[in-house]
């Protein structure tokens, strides 16, 4: 890993806004947010709040019309290069096997050798799909393939992984499961990850700190006061049942001031 | 085997039908000849090797015309979908090429081309280029645009979507539009021959024809059936094994 050359923050957004062609509102309304290298922080809000855009302008899938993003001390010109993405659905390639969708990001960029597929494999077996690695995603679960999509954005050993509500066509259970998967390999590489969810719990057990967002703004931000590791008994704590109230109140308030700043619909 | 029982029974039954009112209402064979008649006829072109001279003549004309056709279609298809300022300018010429009746594009193309095998292969090729072209570029443009953001993620180039995404998740249409081209690649040639065929199967009909020999009309009518019906079998089986085996291969 190198050195980080900006002591603010590993991810620096810098009062980003953006809007699809201009229109007013805008759907990301000058935000500010700082991710230190190693933390996992999740943005929280309803649907349309602007956090799946946020997120895009993190990656670099689209540019900010005003504002930076800066990961690692550098200004976001294009898709990142050591950033791995999680999208909504899985997006696994039909005719690939999991192993090969795992080496999908390699073998764009350059010939697939006998490492990176051990690489893959590890990977795999990471998320509990050591024996399932030959199948064709319609042949896996809807959480195998989340898995498998996670190994993906994985493999190329990303310093940032981006995550947009990965796990919410899942089962609660196998979202448990998956929510533990992903901190376990984040914590094994100290990967900093920026996940959006519009689960409160979920927020709450995967993040250090956790930014409510309404309308393109973030409006409540709080740490969450769980030690790492976490562990699922901790869903049941005092503490992680106080964070949640507070965060549910924080989207109320949300709610409450956006007609205001809203055109009626 | 048991699912096609009920299909061959009714052909059958239908030849048993036709036969008898040949027999019994006393239609003369020149309007329809019986299907015993239709059979003898077909086997002595057989048996006196006249038919496979004709069968080779339109298998080639279809097969090359289907391979030109496809393999433009497909390029052309490609480069409308990855292209859309070409595709604003050339699409009404495109459409107009498919507008224009090819069998009155016959004549044009033996005076360009002669009498022999060429002018049927283009009008075959005109007419197979058609479907190929359509669903590759609605193929390339369906592709799940979740799917290209995850490759715009990944860094890859324009080429690379292109090889990697778009067209191994467009092949099943494309597929299906060289299942379309192929039913089209006959009738271009035997109708290509009406115009300006020496030999194959459709001057073969103009023949009988000109010399009221309805029953090889009909025998060449199974022979074209036939033909038709291997040919389409032939890229089901393509199909199959295409979609099945591309991941590895």
């Amino acid at each position: 890993m190198s050195t980080d050359p900006s002591p603010a923050g590993f991810v620096v957004i810098d009062g980003a806004r953006f809007s699809y062609g201009g229109a007013w509102p805008a759907i990301v309304d000058g935000i500010d947010w700082t991710i230190p290298r190693g933390e996992l922080h999740c943005l929280l809000g309803r649907s349309g709040c602007g956090k799946t855009t946020l997120l895009k302008l993190a990656a670099g899938l689209i540019l900010p019309e005003e504002g930076t993003i800066r990961i690692g001390g550098e200004t976001l010109r294009g898709p990142g290069e050591r950033i791995g993405f999680v999208f909504q659905a899985p997006t696994l390639l039909g005719w690939l096997s999991a192993l090969d969708n795992v080496l999908l990001p390699i073998s764009l960029k350059r010939r697939v050798t006998a490492r990176d597929r051990a690489a893959a494999l590890d990977l795999l077996a990471l998320v509990g799909l050591a024996e399932l690695a030959a199948r064709r995603p319609f042949e896996l679960s809807g959480g195998q393939q989340s898995r498998v999509a996670v190994a993906r954005a994985l493999i190329g050993e990303p310093d940032l992984l981006l995550l947009d509500e990965p796990f919410a066509a899942l089962d609660a259970l196998t979202r448990e499961e998956l929510q533990d998967d992903l901190l376990r390999l984040c914590g094994m590489r100290g990967t900093t990850a920026l996940f959006v969810t519009h689960d409160i719990a979920e927020a709450v057990y995967l993040a250090d700190r956790v930014a409510v967002m309404a309308a393109g703004r973030v409006h409540h931000a709080q740490p969450v006061p769980l030690p790492r590791p976490r562990h699922r008994d901790m869903r049941y704590s005092p503490a992680f049942a106080a964070t949640c109230r507070d965060l549910r109140d924080a989207m109320d308030v949300g709610t409450g001031i956006a007609p205001s700043q809203r055109p009626a619909a | 085997m048991t699912a096609r029982l009920p299909s061959l029974l009714l052909l059958l039954a239908l030849l048993a039908g036709w036969e008898a009112w040949c027999r019994l209402g006393a239609v003369p064979a020149l309007i329809l000849p019986p299907p015993s008649d239709v059979l003898a006829t077909l086997w002595s072109e057989m048996a006196t090797g006249r038919l496979w001279p004709h069968l080779a003549v339109t298998a080639t004309e279809m097969a090359l015309g289907l391979c030109i056709g496809a393999i433009v279609g497909l390029c052309a298809g490609i480069l409308l979908a990855e292209f859309p300022a070409l595709s604003r300018l050339l699409r009404p010429y495109v459409l107009a090429s498919q507008l224009v009746p090819k069998l009155a594009l016959g004549p044009l193309f033996i005076i360009w081309f002669g009498f022999g095998l060429t002018p049927t292969i283009v009008i075959t090729a005109l007419i197979c280029f058609f479907p190929l072209m359509e669903n590759t570029v609605t193929g390339l443009a369906e592709v799940d645009p979740a799917r290209r953001e995850l490759f715009r993620m990944l860094g890859a180039g324009r080429l690379q979507t292109l090889l990697r995404l778009k067209l191994p998740a467009a092949l099943p249409v494309i597929l299906a539009g060289l299942r379309v081209a192929v039913v089209l690649a006959l009738v271009g040639a035997v109708v290509g021959e009406f115009v300006g065929g020496r030999s194959g199967l459709g001057a073969s009909i103009i023949a009988a024809q000109s010399v009221m020999d309805s029953s090889l009309i009909f025998a060449l009518f199974i022979v074209i059936t036939a033909l038709g019906m291997l040919l389409y079998e032939a890229v089901r089986v393509l199909e199959r094994r295409v979609l099945h085996r591309f991941p590895k291969g």
